[in-house]
């Protein structure tokens, strides 16, 4: 078998290599970046361990939080695959769920960096720069958003002057305007889990209140969420 | 404006012209011989090469919007709001990672003569592309689906359980009890040759890869390598 093909290409000879797992790279900042560097890690081990006692806790899988078929649509997009046994899109479907959580709070962690409170598509963009197994997404967001993160990593935690200032992208006519196009399924189950640390941070108390009743967090956020509404029906 | 960043299509350039893999007899027959429920193996292979995209509806190559905004809800602090741009990257990201890690579990299907994606490759090629640390929730979610949902016997669960070393195990006599394939039929095995698929960069699967995060860039590398041509919305 020929072993050259698992050697990095020479593309890739500029990406540092990063520490066993956590896949964070540093960017030289000063030491309160190292700290938050230092927190922002914890945070996310926290996730992992959170989502290890959730999973424990699941006994429904009728209820997927993202259709099956449409995943499995998505997969046979790609015409070199021929069948998928029915476990895969299952499978699918609680990767999908820890890759959105994964990606929105390593997202949420730059739009806070920045003291904001509206997750916006460069901190999308800069969450996909600083992880290294999002490389493949990098694609998916053009490349001035890139540059914006260069910038503020350059600049040592300075705001972009762009970063309110993203051009608004025109929702899409495909988006599905009826009952027919939507699956609307039920919570997740609530895990009886206790946390090993105090909710000290803003999204370990919605954990908890989520945990009791998932309706708490709609009505939370009931603007933004008829604000998705208004999206869905196009 | 067109939606573009949906990159499972560019690779069917590259697949129109990889020529069929050698097969063998034992394989072949096993394949011809093989019953499988209609319901789980769905092949409509009705579209031309060329026109792939013409038969894929706009909202059918996402997930639904709104089942997203609820995952990311979920880690996000009650005051946190989305924009619009980022719900739909969001969207676009979590598309590109069915088809990242189909691609991926489609090669190691193909290299092992088989014709069925499973729970498995999907697994292994998480653990291939640096995905580490959604091996062991995956595993466990695997493994209760099958305790709570499925009638397997103890081959799967072995199985799982071989999963979590992140070793590359094969289980020929699981596979075929799966799909009511000939159980003893000894068909299955590592073929020491590699062609291009899907990202034109191959893998060896015969040998445990200890630098998943360089597999991880060099996969990035070689994908930005062959399709040097980025798409962008404006």
């Amino acid at each position: 078998m020929d072993t050259n093909n698992q050697q990095p290409p020479p593309s890739a000879a500029g990406i540092p290599p990063p520490p066993p797992g956590t896949t964070i790279s540093a960017a030289g900042g000063g030491a309160s970046y190292h700290h938050l560097l230092q927190q922002q890690q914890q945070q996310l081990q926290l996730f992992w361990t959170y989502q290890r006692q959730e999973i424990e806790q699941v006994n429904d899988f009728k209820n997927h939080q993202l259709p099956l078929a449409r995943i499995k649509k998505i997969m046979k997009a790609d015409e070199d695959v021929r069948m998928i046994s029915a476990e895969a899109p299952i499978l699918f479907a609680k990767a999908c769920e820890l890759f959105i959580l994964e990606l929105t709070i390593r997202s949420w962690l730059h739009a806070e960096e920045n003291k904001r409170r509206t997750l916006q598509k460069n901190d999308i963009a800069a969450a996909i720069t600083r992880t290294d197994i999002f490389d493949f997404l990098v694609d998916i967001v053009p490349r001035d958003e890139i540059k914006d993160e260069a910038a503020v990593l350059g600049g040592g935690m300075v705001v972009a002057p762009t970063a309110s200032g993203v051009p608004y992208y025109y929702p899409p006519m495909g988006q599905p305007a009826g009952p027919g196009g939507m699956m609307i399924g039920r919570p997740a189950m609530d895990p009886n889990g206790v946390y090993v640390q105090p909710p000290s941070q803003a999204w370990q108390s919605v954990w908890q209140t989520s945990t009791g009743t998932g309706d708490d967090v709609s009505y939370g956020s009931g603007g933004s969420s008829g604000q998705g509404n208004l999206d869905g029906q196009g | 404006m067109e939606r573009g960043g949906f990159h499972g299509y560019r690779k069917l350039s590259v697949n129109n012209t990889t020529p069929s893999p050698p097969g063998l007899a034992a394989n072949f027959l096993m394949a011809e011989g093989s019953m499988r429920p209609p319901e789980f193996n769905q092949p409509n292979k009705t579209s031309n090469g060329g026109e792939e995209e013409c038969t894929v509806r706009e909202q059918d190559r996402f997930m639904p919007i709104a089942n997203v905004i609820r995952i990311m809800r979920r880690i996000l602090p009650a005051h946190a709001k989305i924009s619009d741009d980022s719900k739909e990257t969001i969207q676009e990201c979590v598309s590109e990672y069915i088809s990242f890690i189909t691609g991926e579990a489609n090669e190691r299907c193909q290299r092992e003569q088989r014709k069925t994606i499973t729970a498995e490759d999907v697994l292994w090629a998480m653990s291939k592309l640096g995905f580490d640390d959604y091996i062991e929730p995956l595993t466990l979610y695997l493994h209760r689906y099958r305790e709570l949902e499925g009638e397997r016997g103890v081959s799967c669960s072995a199985g799982s359980v071989s999963m979590t070393n992140g070793l590359v195990v094969k289980r020929p006599n699981g596979t075929m009890t799966e799909y009511g394939a000939y159980g003893p039929v000894p068909g299955i095995h590592m073929a020491q040759y590699h062609y291009r698929h899907q990202n034109g960069f191959v893998f060896s699967g015969n040998e445990p890869n200890s630098k998943m995060s360089g597999s991880s860039s060099g996969a990035s590398g070689a994908r930005v390598e062959v399709f040097p041509t980025q798409q962008h919305k404006y």
